[in-house]
């Protein structure tokens, strides 16, 4: 290799083809996919989140949640993902067009959250909140996003949270979540991926055909 | 005397200051990462540890300790690296140098307040990009300036004809702003649509290794072998061959972290199928550097260490990304082993070989303590193996219990405990390592420059330019 400017038009080169395989043509395929209209139930899929979601998704990107947490759902068959109750179906491309960052993550130390917002399981904003405080298992305590104080002197706020147990605060204490915590909570909430759009369903083998009777 | 003045040229001597700035700044911030790496795996073991500290929350502390390695550690050590070997086989000494300071003091103020946007909650949360966006834009002008002397010398050298060491060092510099800035645009400035980002993410990431760090290692490894062997790189006519290789197909592995995700399964494919076609370049690799097992020097410990750490990543990767396998290991710790067998395992023992061997020629005076440096490459050595083998035990146990729905996730966290316990004193032995590093560093600059390296070194000056 003796020729400089060649070389360097060649390591551009690469850089580029890499960068149009990789990015670009994914780009060309998903960048126009539009919501699903769903004509039985009258509306459109997936479902706008509330705007304090968006402000939550910022909460969980700065606090490096998706360190620990995935949101993505394998199809059944790969891995156990819905043994596990983390979704019905596969995650598609279509789950997410709505959100501002998307939050695929990295690894499982804790649970996949694609479907944080549409357990079965009764699983509503207190028992998120309550979650954040205390942690559980493996997951630490967020304290930091919520804020004990006195209520000597005025009426308990509409938002403590009730604790039991050995959390309960000390007698005229009460414990409520800052912004973050129900920005957090509302993003969580807002992370569901029930609709199964027709890209998720499996592909079934095709079945043998049955001799027909005369 | 008269053998080191053949060998400390201007070269090197001009390059004194600028070059010990970077390598000072580097293994501070190695010291640092690497303490915030064994604060992160602490807190693995025991999750109430600091949980109360905002600043210090687990997922932040991972973001600080990656930037802190990756951008602290391996841009200010790659730099120097680099710099100095486009020095050396330009044949002239380096010109603009003050360019070089400058930008080491502005990266650096960079880096570091990315680690502390990080702990303040300005990060994004984007793999090998945490840090907050209003820092990416000065680190990149940085790279900038301190990339000019490298440029010059490049264009400036002697003889036309380029050596491998060249094509990897150049490589590194043109690219790594390209593909920076390009990465700033489509998730920072001007996001991606939905699930393009993690495919940019991807290529990103993947990028940042295989046509920046790897580049880097390499072009010292291809430099440092023939030169301390005193023996012509065996067939090095494939050494072109391997080189692109690695620059066009380098970073279409990145899709291979999406595989059974929510992106078309063509992108998992093309990411498999490059992985496979990648190990070319690691073969070539392992050949044209097989000189470097013959183990004369610590610094050819260190690159040889480096070298296998690098050929045996490669082939894991490939391994790891079918399919089959990737059902059980995905999501799990098994990744992280991947990322810091490439990061510790190769790029840095490489780079580590690169410093004992440049640090006494700059300053002109051998290292003071051999024992020092034993002790530092035993610390590397048994840090990277528990470090990575540890990782790589847990990600195994952790996939197949994560496969296993009857095992609640806690349980999986008491199975992989004792696999984690390994990888943090891994990662303690790798500090301890690098403080002897510190300690070592200190006491060279310290001393007074009265017995110059003639001992140490004995190669004539010839070798460097006209070693293609």
């Amino acid at each position: 290799m003796r020729n400089g400017l060649l070389f360097f038009v060649g390591l551009f080169a690469a850089l580029v083809f890499s960068w149009a395989g990789v990015v670009l043509w994914p780009n060309q395929q998903l960048a126009r996919l539009a919501p699903l209209f769903d004509e039985n139930e009258g509306k459109a899929f997936p479902l706008r989140a509330p705007g304090l979601a968006a402000q939550g998704q910022q909460v969980y990107a700065d606090l490096g949640c998706a360190v620990c947490h995935t949101q993505q759902v394998r199809r059944p068959g790969f891995g156990a993902d819905k043994e596990r109750g983390w979704g019905e179906h596969q995650s598609v491309a279509r789950d997410y067009i709505y959100q501002t960052r998307v939050h695929l993550g990295e690894s499982r130390v804790g649970p996949d959250l694609a479907n944080a917002g549409g357990r079965k399981a009764p699983y509503d904003e207190e028992d998120l909140l309550k979650l954040l405080y205390a942690g559980a298992g493996g997951m630490p305590s967020y304290k930091f996003l919520f804020e004990q104080r006195s209520i000597a002197n005025r009426q308990p706020s509409d938002h403590a949270l009730p604790l039991y147990g050995n959390l309960t605060p000390p007698v005229g204490q009460e414990v409520v979540p800052t912004h973050r915590a129900r920005a957090l909570v509302a993003y969580l909430l807002s992370l569901k991926q029930t609709y199964e759009y027709p890209e998720a369903r499996p592909v079934e083998p095709a079945a043998p055909k049955e001799p027909e009777k005369q | 005397m008269t053998s080191a003045q053949t060998e400390i040229s201007e070269v090197d001597s001009t390059a004194r200051f600028p070059l010990s700035l970077l390598l000072a700044f580097a293994v501070l911030w190695a010291l640092a990462g690497g303490a915030l790496a064994l604060l992160n795996y602490a807190q693995t073991l025991d999750p109430a540890l600091l949980a109360d500290c905002a600043l210090l929350t687990y997922g932040r502390v991972r973001g600080m300790q990656e930037t802190a390695l990756v951008y602290g550690w391996a841009g200010n050590a790659g730099f120097a690296v680099a710099l100095w070997l486009l020095g050396r086989l330009s044949g002239a000494p380096l010109r603009s140098l003050n360019w070089v300071v400058v930008g080491t003091l502005f990266w650096n103020f960079g880096v570091a307040l990315a680690i502390g946007g990080i702990a303040g909650g300005h990060g994004t949360s984007i793999v090998l990009l945490r840090m907050p966006a209003y820092v990416q834009w000065f680190l990149l002008a940085a790279f900038a300036a301190i990339a000019v002397p490298g440029v010059l010398a490049w264009t400036g050298r002697a003889h036309k004809p380029m050596f491998a060491a060249q094509w990897y060092a150049v490589a590194a510099l043109f690219l790594f702003p390209w593909l920076f800035s390009a990465a700033h645009v489509m998730l920072v400035v001007a996001p991606l649509r939905g699930v393009l980002q993690p495919v940019a993410e991807a290529w990103f990431a993947q990028s940042l290794w295989t046509l920046w760090m790897a580049p880097v290692a390499l072009a010292a490894a291809y430099y440092l072998v023939p030169k301390i062997t005193g023996r012509a790189i065996p067939s090095y006519d494939f050494a072109g061959l391997g080189f692109w290789t690695l620059l066009v197909i380098g970073a279409w592995t990145g899709g291979r972290h999406l595989i059974g995700g929510p992106v078309p399964a063509w992108i998992a494919t093309i990411g498999i199928v490059a992985c496979a076609v990648l190990t070319f370049h690691y073969l070539v690799v392992a050949i044209n550097l097989s000189g470097a097992f013959r183990r004369s020097g610590f610094t050819l410990k260190f690159v040889a260490f480096g070298v296998a750490a690098y050929v045996l990543g490669g082939f894991a990767d490939a391994v790891l990304s079918l399919r089959s396998v990737a059902e059980v290991t995905q999501f799990t710790w098994m990744s992280q082993a991947q990322s810091q067998l490439a990061l510790l395992g190769a790029f840095s023992m490489i780079v580590t070989g690169a410093i004992y061997f440049l640090v006494p020629r700059i300053a002109n005076q051998p290292w003071v303590s051999t024992p020092l440096i034993r002790a530092h490459y035993a610390a590397a050595v048994i840090g990277v193996i528990a470090l990575v083998g540890g990782l790589a035990a847990a990600g195994i146990v952790q996939g197949r219990d994560l496969n296993n729905a009857a095992v609640a996730l806690v349980d999986i966290a008491t199975h992989t405990r004792p696999w984690l316990l390994v990888a943090a004193a891994g990662q303690a032995l790798l500090l301890v390592g690098n403080l002897v590093l510190a300690a070592h560093l200190v006491r060279l600059w310290t001393t007074k420059p009265e017995t110059p390296a003639a001992e140490l070194i004995r190669e004539p000056h010839a070798m460097e330019a006209s070693a293609s």
